[in-house]
């Protein structure tokens, strides 16, 4: 068997001095999970709140009012505007939407006279109509409370004789504002937790799926080499100085989990530190994933290149199976988004088993005990294909 | 007793429709010299050196390689054997001394013994200096050599080399013979094939003619000289009609054998030259042709194959 550990360090030198193997073991995978990344939608926590641009041409107490009110509300983050500036910032969607509180508004507010703000929106935008209703439910609050301090302050005037002056009404809607502040009715938001479908957008996925994606190409790699050697007499002549096949495929074999590894842990802290996926909840089922994903990939590359001969069909054989596993599989969009039909087939494929594995790894920080019945099923699939790579493979 | 015997070996790809690429073949090598099957393309060479390799199980017959039969003591042969393929079956992207290296590892070597060894191959091969460039960038030659080298490793009693010299340069094919010959000189038992006869008849002690599967004659080149009687081998140029002329002298009397013309030169065969030539010159006179250039020879292994197969050597 120590020639089989020469042949691996043979295949790694190779491969170490293929100009090509760092753009597919790297490169591309990297632009990958980028392009993805910012392609899929993410559930992440980062700001999803909505801008509304704001312009205040009045200036008083009663217009800081106002905007205060509606800087309370979490789903708006306020900006400050011109009035020269707010149209163009709403039509190229700087903001969900603008608002434009007049002058003359808090005179017009403190005399109980009818005011109009201007409410500036794109039609077609859903983000400007969650901002409206938000806008609308500040103002009807705000609305609600002069009313009810008006009628306090008309009632305590009736009752005591005491004149109707700006010092009572201004009191009264101090009063009305604090219990409005503690309503009657109240409602609790409670965080429910984000659903599966939204957590697994973004980088969680296209990390993990351009990694299984990338290694699950692999397996071109090994075919070619063996479809090359045995094109060149390489395996003849390994034969014939007496190297058994099986440590020709056990060669193959250990410097493609080798190399795959070696990716694949540079993919890893790649998605750890720059995109902020958490891969190490439990360092040993990682491991125990990322070694699967790697003997799954060489697997199907020795089955290939032991099964057909012309190149031909070795090519296109490899090309069909790495897409097949790496899409249907998942690697591509989460399979949480197709149906649940879709998904139960799909893990007929030992590949959406391994992206099961490392969405629970990321996504849900599973240990080895929560990952030895995906990886199992990985695992029959490994020695299924292995072996009748081994059964069938000929050197000449 | 031979150190190798081959009988009645015979190999069909593909049955039942493919090619008979060794039929009913028998022959045997004896220790220490050099044995060369000499044949055209698709001759069978390559076939019974990859029988006598263990690469290719015979449909029929049997051979034996020191005493170990191919087919089931494979193991114990490939030990015995060091193979040169026809093809460069090296790796590209590894330098000289990287390929060497491999492939003694392979063969079980390792440590400053793997070192040594490798050192002294590279002096042979003459390849010291380039030892540590990739072999993309040397040339035709170079690889061929470093093909050769990497048979040798092991010290093997047997050396097959399959056509070793293809498509290179002659000064490569002369360093190649010569090596041939050294090893030979050093106890390695040579098998030999090729389709040139030049080389079959410098380096051979004993030569196979093989053509369409099928062992047409064995022995030393004077015995299969021989075997086209004693005949004289006229050389002859012409200025034109070479092919019109060719095809008369065929049919004159004392012509044994006339080869296919090429650039205007042509040979033919007879037993009695004397009384052909004046013949020959005036029947270039009446096809309005001259004879350039003219000369009397020994027959050779071409005039051998072409009188025991009707065809010439190379086609
Ligand atoms: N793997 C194969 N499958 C089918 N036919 C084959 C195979 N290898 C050789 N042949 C056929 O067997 C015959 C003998 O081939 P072989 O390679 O032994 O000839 P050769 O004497 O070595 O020729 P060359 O000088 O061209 O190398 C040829 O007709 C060839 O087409
Ligand atoms: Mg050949």
């Amino acid at each position: 068997m120590k020639r089989a550990w020469h042949i691996a360090g043979k295949e790694i030198l190779q491969n170490r001095r293929d100009p090509l193997a760092l753009l597919f073991t790297i490169v591309l995978p990297v632009i990958f999970t980028v392009f993805l990344g910012l392609l899929i939608p993410s559930g992440d926590e980062g700001d999803t709140r909505l801008p509304l641009a704001v312009v205040d041409e009045d200036g008083t107490r009663a217009s800081q009012e106002l905007i205060d009110g509606l800087a309370d509300i979490p789903l708006l983050e306020l900006k400050t505007s011109s009035a020269a500036a707010i149209d163009s910032a709403v039509q190229d969607q700087k903001v969900a939407a603008g608002l434009i509180i007049p002058d003359g508004f808090g005179e017009a507010a403190e005399a109980g006279r009818p005011v109009a703000l201007t409410f500036i929106r794109v039609e077609t935008s859903s983000g400007a109509q969650s901002v409206w209703e938000a806008v609308e439910g500040a103002l009807s609050r705000s609305n609600a409370a002069t009313l009810a301090a008006e009628v306090a302050a008309e009632q305590v005037s009736a009752e005591t004789g005491r004149p109707l002056d700006q010092g009572l009404l201004r009191s009264a809607l101090s009063i009305a504002e604090s219990h409005l502040a503690a309503p009657a009715i109240g409602i609790e938001v409670i965080d429910a937790g984000d659903s599966p479908v939204a957590r697994s957008g973004g980088f969680q996925q296209s990390s993990t799926g351009a990694l299984v994606n990338w290694v699950l190409f692999g397996l071109l790699g090994v075919c070619s080499t063996v479809v090359w050697e045995r094109k060149n007499g390489l395996l003849s002549r390994l034969s014939a100085a007496g190297v058994r096949s099986s440590e020709i495929l056990g060669g193959k074999t250990l410097a493609m989990v080798a190399l795959t590894f070696a990716q694949q842990l540079l993919l890893v802290l790649l998605g750890q530190f720059a995109f902020g996926v958490d891969y190490f909840s439990s360092p040993l089922a990682l491991l125990f994933i990322m070694i699967s994903l790697s003997l799954l990939a060489t697997a199907f590359g020795l089955l290939i290149a032991s099964v057909l001969r012309s190149e031909q069909a070795v090519v296109a054989a490899t090309v069909v199976t790495a897409l097949l596993l790496a899409a249907l599989g998942g690697a591509w969009f989460p399979l949480e988004v197709t149906s649940a039909g879709f998904s139960k087939i799909a893990h007929v494929l030992p590949s959406a088993w391994i992206m099961d594995a490392f969405h629970g790894i990321t996504l849900k920080g599973w240990g080895v005990a929560d990952i030895l019945k995906p990886i199992g099923i990985v695992w029959i699939w490994i020695v299924a294909v292995a072996s009748v790579a081994l059964w069938r493979f000929r050197p000449e | 007793m031979d150190a190798i015997v081959v009988e009645g070996l015979r190999k069909q790809f593909d049955p039942p429709k493919g090619p008979v690429a060794v039929d009913d073949v028998s022959f045997g090598i004896r220790e220490g010299e050099i044995f060369s099957l000499l044949g055209p393309n698709g001759a069978g060479k390559t076939t019974i050196i990859s029988i006598l390799s263990c690469l290719l199980r015979p449909d029929a017959g049997e051979a034996r390689v020191g005493g170990f039969s191919v087919t089931r003591e494979s193991d114990e042969v490939k030990r015995l054997i060091g193979v040169v393929p026809q093809e460069i079956a090296l790796y590209e992207e590894l330098s000289g001394r990287e390929n060497l290296l491999f492939w003694g590892r392979m063969y079980g070597l390792n440590g400053p013994a793997l070192n040594k060894r490798v050192d002294e191959v590279l002096d042979w091969i003459g390849l010291v200096d380039r030892q540590t460039d990739r072999l993309e960038k040397y040339s035709g030659g170079m690889k061929r050599r470093v093909n050769i080298g990497a048979a040798l490793l092991h010290n093997p009693r047997f050396l097959y080399l399959d056509e070793p010299t293809v498509g290179i340069d002659p000064q490569s094919r002369r360093s190649i013979l010569d090596g041939v010959k050294n090893f030979n000189a050093a106890g390695v038992t040579v098998l030999y094939t090729t389709h040139y006869m030049e080389e079959a008849q410098e380096i051979s002690d004993r030569i196979a003619i093989m053509d369409r599967g099928a062992m047409i004659a064995v022995g030393a080149q004077d015995e299969l000289v021989r075997l086209v009687g004693e005949r004289t081998r006229i050389n002859l140029a012409l200025d034109r009609n070479a092919d019109i002329l060719a095809e008369r002298w065929r049919d004159l009397a004392g012509v044994s054998t006339v080869s296919e013309p090429e650039d205007g030169r042509l040979w033919v065969l007879t037993d009695d030259a004397n009384s052909l030539m004046p013949r020959l010159f005036d029947s270039a006179q009446t096809a309005e042709a001259r004879i350039t250039e003219i000369n009397l020879a020994e027959p050779n292994l071409e005039m051998v194959f072409l009188h025991l197969t009707g065809r010439a050597l190379r086609d």
